[in-house]
Parts: C-alpha cells; sequence; structure tokens
C-alpha cells in the first residue's frame, strides 16, 4: 500500500475523531515531558562533571595577614610542581566580585571584602589522581601562609553519584514512558479500531490487504507519538528560554558553566523516537485487537 | 484495465466481458463440488452442494431463511471455509487459498449486501473509490472509474454527498456502484433487495441486469418470490441444505414440482 493512500486515509481518520487523538496526544505530551525534563538534568549534570572532571582542582586558602613574599615564595612552588597546570592568585576583591557576577549585587552591597578568603586557585593536569592530589594538600598545608586546602573530592564523588543516580532515573523513566507511550496509543488505536470496525470489513470484503487495513492505523500512531514528542521537547525548550537567566546564574555560581539544554541531536531523538514508539503501541494493538 | 499496470493481480484473468452465450467453449466461472459445511458437527448448513455457473450469467439462489444461501455466498468470497468438497472460481480452488492471497480473489468478486455495507460519514465518491484504492490505481483513473461506475448505477454527479444522506435504494446503488468498480468477474449479491420496497427492488435487480448484459456473471440471492416471479433467470433453490435447480423461472420451477 503506498505511504501517501496510508497517510491520507490516517489524515481523514484523525479529523473525523480529532477528540481521541488530542486526548492521547495530551497526556502522551507529559510522559514525554517527563522524560525530556530527566534528560535535561542530565545534560547539565553532566557538563558540571565535564568541566570539573577534565582538569582537577585544587583551592589553597590563605591565612589571615599572609605575607605577600610568602605568597609569591608558595606560588613558585606550587608552579614547579609538575601536575600544575596553572596557579591563579585570587584576592579577597576577586573573590566577592566573583560571586557577585551570580548573585543579587543589592544584597552584597553591605558585604565588606576583607569577608572573602584569598586563594590561590590551582588547575591540575588531567588524569591527575585522588592520592597524588591528597599527597599535594598534605605539603601545601604545611606552609604557614596556608589556612585550608580544598581538593573538592568529596563533591565531585558526590556529584559522580548524582549523575550515576540521575542516569539510572533517566533510564527507569524512559522505560517507564515508553510503557506509558505503548499503554495509552495501544488503547487510542484500539478505541479507533472499535469505532472504525464497519470500515475495516468493508475493507477486507473489497480485497484489502492486511497492510493496506493495518497502514493508517500505523500512520496514526506515529503521528500521536511523533507530535507529543515534538510538543514535549518545544514545550521544555519554551520552559528553558523563560527561566535560562535565573538558571544560568545559579549554575554558574555554583558549578561555573551555564546551563545547557538537551543536545539537538538528543531532542531529534526524542521525537522522531516518540513516533516509532506509537508505532510500535499501534501495531501492538492491530495485532492484538484486529488479528492483522 | 488499461492504465493500471501496477496493480498485481494473481487472478487477472477473471475479467468481465465473456458471456457464455459468445464463448460457449468457456470453462464455468464457478463450480462447486460436493461442497459441505457443517456448522454443528451432526447437522450440516449445505450438504454435498454441486453447482456450476457459466461465465456471463445471472443466478438467482433462493430457498427458505436459514436455507444456507448466504453461506454459500459466504464460501465463494471465503468469509466462510468449505469443509467438504471444493469450490473452484475460473478454475482454482478458492478453499485452498491461503490467507493472505484471499484478498486478491476478492478483488475479483464484488460483493452486495442486504445493509449495504457502506460507511455513512463517507460520501458517495469515498465509498466506491475505495475499491479501486485497495488496488493502488492513480487518483485520475480512479475519479474517471467511479464516474463511470456512479452513472451507471442512475448516481451521476452525486458523488460530492454524503452516503448517510441517502435514500435506502440510493445507498443500495452505492454499493453496487462500489461491487462494479473494479469490473469484477462475478458479483455476489446477498439480499441486495431485502432493506427495500417493492418498486425499487425491481429497479435494483434491473440494475443488476444491465451489470449482467456486459458480460459480468451474477449470483444474486433472495427470498423474494415477486422477483423470481418478474424474471427468467436459472433459478438454485436452496432448502434444508440442498440445492435443487431450474433453468427457467418460476414457471420452470413450478412445472418441475409438479412433475
Amino acid at each position: 500500500m503506498p505511504f501517501k493512500t496510508a497517510v491520507t486515509r490516517a489524515a481523514r481518520a484523525m479529523r473525523e475523531d480529532l477528540r481521541l487523538h488530542l486526548v492521547a496526544i495530551s497526556s502522551l505530551t507529559v510522559a514525554f515531558l517527563c522524560l525530556a525534563a530527566a534528560l535535561f538534568a542530565i545534560t547539565n549534570l553532566a557538563t558540571i562533571a565535564e568541566r570539573w572532571g577534565q582538569e582537577g582542582r585544587m583551592s589553597v586558602y590563605l591565612a589571615d595577614g599572609a605575607e605577600g613574599r610568602d605568597i609569591e615564595q608558595l606560588r613558585m612552588l606550587i608552579e614547579s610542581l609538575p601536575e600544575v597546570r596553572s596557579v591563579e592568585h585570587v584576592t579577597a576583591r576577586d573573590a566577592r566580585a566573583q560571586l557577585a557576577e551570580g548573585a543579587d549585587e543589592a544584597a552584597l552591597a553591605g558585604v565588606p571584602s576583607e569577608l572573602f578568603p584569598e586563594s590561590l586557585e590551582i588547575t591540575l593536569a588531567g588524569g591527575t589522581g585522588a592520592g597524588r592530589m591528597a599527597a599535594i594538600a598534605e605539603r601545601l598545608t604545611r606552609f604557614g601562609a596556608v589556612e585550608q586546602v580544598e581538593t573538592y573530592e568529596g563533591w565531585f564523588e558526590q556529584l559522580e553519584t548524582l549523575i550515576t543516580t540521575g542516569r539510572v532515573v533517566a533510564g527507569a523513566l524512559a522505560g517507564l514512558v515508553l510503557l506509558c507511550v505503548l499503554f495509552v496509543v495501544a488503547n487510542t488505536i484500539r478505541l479507533a479500531i472499535a469505532g472504525r470496525r464497519e470500515e475495516i470489513e468493508v475493507l477486507k470484503l473489497c480485497g484489502a490487504s492486511d497492510g493496506f487495513v493495518r497502514g493508517p492505523f500505523l500512520v496514526e500512531g506515529a503521528v500521536q507519538g511523533f507530535l507529543s514528542s515534538a510538543f514535549a521537547v518545544l514545550l521544555l525548550f519554551a520552559a528553558f528560554v523563560a527561566v535560562r537567566g535565573e538558571l544560568d546564574a545559579t549554575i554558574a555560581s555554583l558549578a561555573g558553566v551555564r546551563a545547557a539544554f538537551i543536545h539537538p541531536a538528543i531532542a531529534v531523538a526524542l521525537i522522531f523516537g516518540g513516533g516509532l514508539v506509537g508505532a510500535t503501541g499501534s501495531a501492538l494493538s492491530l495485532r492484538r485487537y484486529m488479528g492483522v | 484495465m488499461a492504465g493500471s499496470g501496477k496493480v498485481v493481480r494473481p487472478f487477472a484473468f477473471f475479467r468481465a466481458g465473456n458471456s457464455a452465450h459468445n464463448n460457449p467453449n468457456n470453462r464455468p466461472i464457478l463450480v462447486l463440488e460436493d461442497v459441505y459445511k457443517y456448522f454443528k458437527a451432526d447437522q450440516p448448513t449445505l450438504k454435498g452442494v454441486n453447482l456450476s455457473v457459466e461465465r456471463g450469467e445471472f443466478v438467482f439462489v433462493t430457498g427458505p431463511s436459514g436455507a444456507g444461501k448466504s453461506t454459500l455466498l459466504q464460501l465463494i468470497y471465503r468469509a466462510q471455509t468449505v469443509d467438504e468438497g471444493r469450490i473452484l472460481f475460473c478454475g482454482r480452488d478458492i478453499a485452498r487459498l491461503t490467507a493472505k492471497s484471499i484478498p486478491y480473489l476478492r478483488r475479483n468478486l464484488g460483493v452486495v449486501f442486504q445493509d449495504f455495507k457502506i460507511i455513512g460519514h463517507w460520501t458517495v465518491y469515498e465509498n466506491v473509490a475505495v475499491a479501486l484504492e485497495i488496488l493502488s490505481m492513480p487518483r485520475r483513473l480512479v475519479r474517471s472509474r467511479v464516474a463511470e461506475a456512479l452513472e451507471r448505477v442512475g448516481l451521476g454527479g452525486r458523488g460530492g454527498e454524503l452516503t448517510s444522506s441517502l435514500s435506502g435504494g440510493e445507498q443500495q446503488r452505492v454499493a453496487v456502484a462500489r461491487a462494479i468498480v473494479a469490473e469484477p468477474a462475478l458479483i455476489l449479491a446477498d439480499e441486495p433487495t431485502g432493506n427495500l420496497d417493492p418498486t425499487l427492488a425491481l429497479d435494483v435487480l434491473t440494475l443488476f441486469e444491465e451489470i449482467n448484459d456486459t458480460g459480468t456473471t451474477v449470483l444474486f440471492a433472495t427470498h423474494d418470490h415477486s422477483l423470481l416471479a418478474a424474471r427468467n433467470h436459472r433459478i438454485v433453490y436452496i432448502d434444508e441444505g440442498r440445492v435443487v435447480e431450474a433453468r427457467k423461472g418460476l414457471g420452470a420451477w413450478a412445472d418441475r414440482q409438479t412433475a
């Protein structure tokens, strides 16, 4: 059966039973929106992990009243370490300015710069192990000008755990959404089959092949899945654009990266995958309720 | 079927247009050999039915309600399967067709029912065109063939109307147009006048006769004796699953009964 005929017949059937299909598409949109939101969260956590994982980071907080000469010596020593890629001296004023970038300036108006710790921000070469980082930290702590050394190891482990958990949750959610889509599409098509029994009977009496009878229903299922996943991606994108400013500030201040929407390839895969799952749900329903 | 080269029809040689009279050497279009159909194990609906229908014939199939008229037709368009015996359509045993081949058989048959079996929310055109869309026929050809079929059944120019808005007689004409539009070799009419008043019933019978005049074989099931009496066609009478025949109308039937 030519694809064009199936599409024409499906379009006519969907027009005739518009309400049923709209209800199905709205339900499926909610399901796909959950999945897209989970993918969005994963995307951003992964960006943070990538940013922090590519280069090891350490912050050496300097003691109050540390002399400039001691700081310079410390800096030279750190720079001489083979694992160190760069060292940046962040003064109390710089630290205040960095925080102010991602926060309400008015709220920080009364806070003096002296309250912010002065530090040396170290960027380590990729592949520096946790053991080596701990050894460097332990060595630096011995200096009198050093108040504390932060390796972010715990934070990074938590982030890794969060991403792993997020991926598991997204996977489970994808499975759940898949079942939900199959269920909703299969039931919609079942109702459509029931409503078009007479039409199916006429088609078969006229000599329609199973493919001819099945075609429009498959197209309907695919359209439902495609449209609902496309709506879900569009809704998520609209929400992302609406709150992007605030989201950027929060993520930038916490992790130093900008909020990112799900990758276009993933969005396209989600939309076409939705269509495929819709067609599958329809095929299952046809096999079960129509025997073709 | 000019212009429809793409259409795959394994039974393409089942074409209309060869009347028995013009081609006496042609084999019968339909042969039933010792056909049995059981719906209950000990009570066959059809008991050893033997029947032969020539190309271009018009045959009345009659008998009391429940005698097996509809079952006979259902066996021919494979809505039912024979339990014993065989049915040859153009020499091929249709009882042995696989499920995938049944659509190809039906594309060479036109079936008309008492309850019309047309889709009320479709237009007249859509109801008729569906029989050609199934054959993947080009749209332009579909349009001309549907227009021609509608003209033949007296519904020319009414393709755009919804079938639900038509009278019973007109709806049956739409069903007839759908049955003939693909130019089938054989038309099976299962009580097509059952829902129509006597005048309309006679009109519909005349319509089938006009179709038969073009060479299409017609099997017309009815229990309406006024129709049988109105024409001198061959009558196949089914009673309690057995077939008795009369070659020329009710008169011959009465003579046979008397004898």
